[in-house]
């Protein structure tokens, strides 16, 4: 019952408010320029820079992760839940998260971390921001394989020619 | 155009018939819903085959209902709802493209589990409608095409073999086994290499193993690994007799008599465009629990309850495999036999199993079916093994202390992982029957599978737990684990139309042949009415060739 575990948990509005959301409401958040600063500051606080892994910064995660989730096949409920989760954050933080200093990000979070809700959220931020850094640098993050070389690994071959997200055949 | 046989499903269960038939002359359409991905398309891409299932259909297009006990009632969640399905690999050639190709036969003693162990209190346990001695031809001539590897085991429980040798050697080990080796003889425990479905040299168009450091779950850019595409189908297209339709969903089967299946009713995925087609035979292999679905949606007047289905039995007595797994740490320090950095070499295999416990007579718990367990590294995916890694303690690990975790846990150690195989025991609270209210984006009802195991497959897969973490413990790994539940692994499925020879007790006879439709056979592992405790693949293949050539001869008597 793994998701909808997590959605019901993970939902302040309930499950069906979160099912019955619009399109035009994701519309709406994933357009939001606010939104978008909000979720980078939180990977940039999740993979800083003077850290053995290279940081969210520099490998631009948050542009995989908006390309990810508003692709057609990804699951709408999840996409929602993360464009809320970022307004969230913003809500209890009085609009100001992407402005406090590293300490006081590190209090919200883990503050955030202690809600059902926060704790979902922020997982889900930390496994797409790794799905950025450690796939196939053809996805636009993992640049020069840097966060493969940090973890003295690398993908196996062939690599792929074409992101799956065009692949229509 | 009448074909002499469609085969409804190209993984290994359908791929085997086709190729008999083919190789025989007979003009065969084999159908398959999913698509046609060549050899030179696959890639090592994670994200594209691991995290995001590109090779399953959409969860929300195709999908299925599980219904578990909960609290004392049976609650259904559809698979979109929970992420936890049962598709593995729906392109053609089906799961065995993804397969890791450990293989093995099942033991005599397998095929009469009733006879030697009685009845078991809350269990539907039967002998098989054939021996050991019956398929070992087609279990050998499976090896052969398919291109097995390995070595002929002599253990007390090996299954006996006709042919003393595999045609080529095993796929090359990693020194780890050194250490393995090792220490299960210092246990007193006997460790066996492992068969596997993958070839080690070049043979025809197929290369060998490259030692890729990903292969299951990944399609074989070599064609060394013997999934059914490379293993049959590229032969029987070869004869010019098999015409492969990927993109080709199956409906149901439409019959104008109870005794003969007429034609199918086909749907292509691309186009939206149906169409019926016409066989003198019809084949089903769809995997067990949409080969039963696809007979429940293709009831009709004759059969209203279910295709073939006269007995009742259609979807029932489930199996998937009992047990579970486990790993352990191999740290640096803790090497004596071998150097750090040969254990991290990529890409070599463990290749190795223990059969000590198939059989086990227990001076307190007494006699009762073991089970296999096979050892190897953990699966080598870079972004899973990392997501794996971020908690500690329920919480996350982030910042810089997420860095240097993860660097520890790449760099310094490698996971030994083991997989316990066991029985599912089959038994009236695990089948798959329709769901009343949801339906496939074709308008197909989709099927709903309840799934429970029975109590002695957890006690079973625990007592094997522990001894195999008694092997990792003397080889020196750390933090040993293991996770030994009733939730069934989601890629070794079978049962649901047993064969056998009381048509009141069975769908299928000992040809796999349905009692009720002489032109109607299921080929994949729904036939099997106990699962043995090892992985299906092998036996899927060496049953259908079985299949194949009882339907040859069946053509042959009617021309
Ligand atoms: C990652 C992974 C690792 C594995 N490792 C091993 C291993 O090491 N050893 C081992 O023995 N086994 C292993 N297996 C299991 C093995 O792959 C399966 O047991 C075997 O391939 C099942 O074959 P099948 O023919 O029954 O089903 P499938 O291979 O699933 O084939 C059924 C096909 O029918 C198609 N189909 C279904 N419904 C319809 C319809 N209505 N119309 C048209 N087409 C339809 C499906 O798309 C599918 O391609 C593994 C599986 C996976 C996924
Ligand atoms: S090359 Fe070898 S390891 Fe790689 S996928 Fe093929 S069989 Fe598996």
């Amino acid at each position: 019952m793994k998701r909808r575990v997590f959605l019901i948990l993970g939902s302040i509005f309930g499950l069906s408010s979160i099912l019955s959301s619009k399109d035009t409401d994701v519309l709406k958040l994933s357009s939001s320029l606010q939104v978008k600063k909000t979720i980078s500051a939180v990977q940039e606080h999740l993979f800083p820079t003077q850290s053995l892994l290279p940081s969210a910064k520099s490998m631009q995660v948050i542009e995989f992760l908006f390309e990810t989730i508003m692709h057609k096949t990804y699951d709408k409920d999840i996409r929602l839940f993360i464009l809320q989760g970022a307004k969230e954050l913003e809500r209890r933080e009085r609009g100001v998260f992407v402005s406090l200093t590293f300490l006081e990000k590190e209090r919200a979070l883990r503050a955030y971390e202690n809600s059902s809700y926060g704790s979902s959220w922020l997982s889900q931020i930390m496994v797409l921001t790794l799905e950025a850094m450690l796939s196939d640098p053809i996805y636009g993050s993992n640049i020069h394989q840097e966060a493969w070389s940090a973890l003295g690994t690398n993908g196996g071959e062939p690599r792929p020619k074409k992101e799956y997200l065009f692949d229509e055949i | 155009m009448k074909y002499d046989v469609i085969v409804v499903g190209s993984g290994v269960g359908g791929a085997g018939v086709a190729y008999s038939l083919c190789k025989a002359g007979y003009k065969v359409a084999l159908l398959e819903k999913g698509k046609l991905i060549k050899r030179e398309e696959f890639s090592k891409d994670e994200l594209a085959y691991v995290r995001r299932d590109i090779v399953t259909p959409n969860p929300f297009e195709e999908y299925h209902t599980i219904e578990e006990r909960v609290d004392g009632a049976w609650v259904s969640t559809s698979t979109y709802a929970s992420g936890w399905s049962f598709w593995n690999g729906n392109i053609v050639g089906g799961s065995s493209t993804f397969m890791s190709g450990m293989f093995h036969r099942m033991h005599p003693d397998d095929f009469r589990l009733k006879s030697k162990y009685g009845k078991i209190k809350g269990a539907n346990v039967e002998d098989w409608a054939i021996s050991y001695e019956e398929l070992e031809p087609y279990y050998t001539l499976a090896e052969e095409l398919v291109g097995i590897t390995g070595r002929a085991n002599t253990h007390r429980f090996s299954p006996p073999r006709s042919r003393t040798y595999f045609s080529q050697a095993p796929t090359k080990e990693n020194e780890v086994v050194k250490l393995f080796d090792k220490s299960c003889k210092d246990l007193g425990v006997t460790s066996l290499v492992t068969a596997r479905a993958i070839l080690s040299k070049d043979r025809g168009t197929r290369k060998g193993c490259y030692y890729s450091n990903f292969c299951g779950s990944y399609g074989c850019s070599s064609g060394a690994k013997g999934s059914a595409m490379e293993a049959l189908i590229k032969p029987a297209l070869a004869t010019g007799n098999l015409t492969l339709m990927s993109n080709t969903y199956v409906k149901k089967l439409l019959c104008n008599t109870e005794t003969e299946v007429e034609s199918v009713l086909v749907l292509n995925t691309i186009t939206k465009e149906e169409k019926q087609l016409f066989a003198k035979v019809f084949v089903v292999a769809a995997q067990a629990h949409e080969s039963a679905r696809l007979l429940l949606n293709s009831a009709n007047k004759y059969y209203p309850d279910g295709l073939a289905n006269s007995s009742g039995e259609l979807g029932k007595n489930l199996l998937f495999s009992g047990g579970g797994y486990g790993y352990g740490e191999l740290h640096k320090d803790a090497l004596q036999q071998i150097s750090f950095a040969s254990l991290m070499q990529k890409g070599l295999f463990i290749n190795r199993s223990i059969l000590d416990w198939y059989f086990v007579e227990h001076w307190w718990k007494g006699k009762f079916k073991g089970g296999l367990v096979e050892f190897m590294f953990e699966h080598q995916n870079i972004i899973s093994r990392a997501v794996r890694s971020t908690k500690s303690e329920h919480k996350l690990l982030w910042g810089k202390a997420l860095g240097e975790h993860l660097v520890s846990k790449f760099t310094k150690s490698k996971n030994v992982r083991f997989e316990v195989f066991t029985d599912w025991l089959p038994h009236s609270n695990c089948f798959i029957s329709l769901d009343k209210t949801h339906k496939d984006t074709y308008g197909m009802p989709v099927g709903k599978l309840r799934i429970e195991a029975h109590p002695q497959d957890v006690k079973v897969g625990e007592y094997l737990a522990k001894k195999c973490e008694a092997v990792l413990e003397e080889m020196g790994a750390t933090n040993i684990r293991s996770v030994i539940n009733a939730l069934p692994p989601p890629n070794l499925i079978a049962g649901g139309c047993r064969f056998g020879t009381n048509p009141k007790t069975s769908v299928l006879n000992k040809y796999c042949q349905t009692h009720d439709i002489e032109n109607l056979f299921v080929s994949d592992a729904s036939f099997m009415p106990t699962g043995g405790s090892t992985p299906y693949s092998w036996t899927i293949y060496a049953n259908a060739l079985r299949v194949g050539e009882h339907i040859v001869k069946q053509l042959r008597k009617r021309s």
